[in-house]
């Protein structure tokens, strides 16, 4: 159960991560100034941020059901969202770096919920 | 003069935000604290620490027993006990009753006497644990939420009322007016002055919108028998309680058939909702104890689902035979359920509860940089007269003087409540009255010495107060008490919530201590750029001519 919360924290973020990345003050934060993300990537940035917020949705509803489960995920991406800005402000290399640490871990803990 | 929807929205998302802000935040404050409103009364009761340090726990059939063993001594001619078992948030054994009422006893008094009508029993022997020091713990703070205090409750709610409905507006106009909204999203530059201030208050509003826009509708929910009096004026020609006896059939009153009968054993009731429901029973309300049409409710913890009304099942007191489960509510009324099932949060697990608190604390920044922010901007209308000896205006100086007092002497306040827990005498006559005088006390003299002087160093100095004071609770513990933070972090886990308001108290004071540390070194910075003629401010001088 809380192995899915913990998917569903990391998904919200990396979900959250790579839309921020398609939005050119954090991409040049990170790439260097006046850097913008080519066209594709960008389309794909936005893509991968869709399916994290979903695919965390998806953990939040399978952990706590569909009466709790939604306001779980609400919760989460609020937290992961103010952790998200603090990164891009202060480490913003960090940033993707964690989201694809986390974008990993996840599968690995859904992994987990299934065995178990 | 012709002005676009952004500029007239954002007229009224000022107007609608700065009038409520300082209620607000009080309202913010005490809601957000009142999420851990059973760990708050668990820690301002000492006297209970060492029941919830047992580590082993009767089964809940010999704890019902034992509790109805004590009511009958105590209250055998109550009109319903209260039972509520042990949980992980509230480790003892609590039960209370009601009396019938005396006649010419006002609303207030009846309140007062029901708050005396209680004891608490260790969950581990099933013994009456001595009475707890006289104190009205997080109730205090969770009341004063929507009831504030000093005022008669109606008004109290007419009150917050009317500031959760500018704070609707607020939220509303906010999002209109916030141009940026999705380019803006994850921005937040420090350093920048107005523009930190702007990028805080968006932060904080737009990354928990989802909460602030549900808690400030679902507070209106929470009360909108109140609010919204005409359905029932026109449906039940006012008669309220006709209204409510339609609308919530549980709480339908039992009416005592006045013919003694003896209460059946609660066990098998007991063992009868713990197999249909898959885990044990919460609550237990006995209506009419002793009596031929006595009933046993019992109630399941709320969990999965959202209502704020948990499901439960009820048995003939008498002969211990199911006579009803809770049925399936309307879809309106299912509705208003889930509303403020949302708002109160019961259902909250642990980490659900980390979040609503992290979402409240989120709109206590909202609310604050949005105050300060308004203060940022007006002043700079006074720039010039600052800059030449001269004064800010009236109006500047006054939400000066409610922001020093409300953002940093609110944590005083509060740091003041839970102090006074501790330090006033045990014997103490209206102990759990004088606590709360002392929140008000406390939050009085920060308002009125900020009105005196409302300064960077009036900052400076309540901001370091409130830190103290917060930063200190664990401290405070070691010394009042034997629960200090190495025996609760690695004792038994029921004094875990213990540990946890330390810890996180004292994080707040860091907070603020760090807000203090923050100011003074802005300032020295300022006094530098003072004392060399920097290039830049010519440079300033000159953009502005």
């Amino acid at each position: 159960m809380n192995l899915l919360i913990l998917a569903g924290a990391l998904l919200a973020y990396g979900g959250l991560a790579a839309s921020g990345l398609s939005i050119d003050r954090h991409y040049a934060d990170i790439h260097g100034r006046g850097k913008e993300p080519a066209p594709r990537l960008r389309r794909r940035y936005r893509s991968a941020g869709w399916l994290g917020i979903v695919l965390s949705l998806a953990a939040c509803v399978a952990a706590r059901g569909w009466h709790t489960g939604p306001v779980l995920w609400c919760g989460l991406l609020t937290a992961a969202a103010i952790a998200l800005a603090l990164l891009f402000q202060y480490r913003p290399a960090l940033a993707p770096r964690l989201a694809w640490a986390g974008a990993m871990a996840s599968v690995l803990l859904v992994a987990l919920h299934a065995l178990a | 003069m012709r002005e676009g929807l952004r500029q007239s929205m954002a007229w009224l998302h000022t107007w609608s935000g700065l009038l409520v802000c300082w209620v607000l935040l009080l309202i913010f404050m005490a809601g957000t604290s009142a999420y851990y409103r059973d760990e708050i009364t668990l820690w301002m009761k000492p006297e209970l620490h060492a029941s919830a340090a047992a580590t082993a726990s009767l089964p809940p059939a010999a704890i019902a027993a034992q509790t109805v063993a004590v009511l009958q001594e105590r209250a055998p001619k109550a009109t319903a006990w209260y039972i509520g078992l042990p949980n992980e948030r509230n480790p003892v054994v609590q039960a209370s009753w009601t009396l019938p009422p005396k006649k010419g006893m006002s609303m207030a008094e009846r309140r007062a006497a029901f708050r005396k009508q209680n004891v608490t029993l260790d969950p581990a022997s099933g013994l009456e644990v001595p009475q707890a020091r006289d104190t009205r713990g997080g109730e205090f703070l969770y009341r004063m939420h929507f009831d504030l205090y000093y005022m008669s409750a109606i008004w109290g709610r007419w009150i917050v009322g009317i500031c959760a409905m500018f704070m609707l507006v607020a939220i509303i106009s906010g999002v209109i007016t916030h141009k940026r909204i999705f380019k803006d999203f994850f921005t937040f530059r420090p350093k920048k002055g107005q523009r930190s201030w702007l990028d805080a208050h968006n932060a904080t509003a737009v990354l928990a919108l989802p909460f602030h826009l549900m808690i400030t509708y679902t507070g209106i929910v929470t009360l909108m028998f109140m609010y919204m009096g005409a359905p029932t004026q026109a449906l039940y020609k006012g008669d309220q309680q006709a209204m409510f006896a339609e609308v919530f059939p549980d709480n339908e009153r039992v009416k005592p058939a006045k013919v003694a009968a003896p209460l059946a054993d609660l066990g098998p009731m007991l063992a009868q909702a713990q197999a249909r429901w898959g885990q044990p029973v919460a609550r237990i309300v006995v209506n009419q104890p002793n009596d031929a049409n006595a009933t046993v409710q019992l109630v399941r913890p709320s969990g999965q689902q959202l209502s704020n009304i948990e499901p439960s099942m009820t048995f003939s007191g008498v002969t211990g035979a199911l006579i009803a489960s809770t049925a399936e509510p309307s879809g309106v009324s299912s509705m208003r359920r889930a509303f403020y099932g949302l708002h109160v949060a019961h259902f909250a697990d642990t980490v659900l509860r980390a979040l609503f608190f992290l979402c409240g604390l989120a709109g206590c920044a909202m609310v604050a940089t949005g105050a300060l922010l308004w203060g940022v901007k007006e002043r700079q209308k006074y720039a010039k007269v600052v800059a030449k000896g001269g004064r800010v205006g009236f109006g500047v100086r006054l939400v000066d003087a409610l922001n020093i007092g409300a953002i940093a002497g609110l944590p005083i306040a509060f740091g003041v409540y839970f102090w006074s827990n501790r330090l006033l005498p045990l014997a103490f006559e209206n102990r759990a009255a004088m606590e709360a005088n002392c929140f008000f006390m406390a939050w009085g003299a920060a308002m009125l010495l900020a009105q005196i002087q409302p300064s960077r160093a009036m900052w400076r100095f309540q901001l370091i107060v409130g830190a103290l004071l917060l930063a200190g609770v664990p401290l405070l513990n070691v010394f009042t008490t034997d629960t200090h933070l190495g025996a609760t972090l690695f004792g038994p886990a029921g004094l875990r919530p213990v540990a946890a308001f330390d810890l996180v108290v004292c994080a707040l004071g860091a907070l603020l201590g760090y807000a203090a540390w923050w100011l003074k070194r802005k300032e020295q910075k300022a006094a530098g750029k003072r004392a060399e003629p920097a290039p830049s401010s010519t440079l300033v001088q000159k953009e502005a001519a």
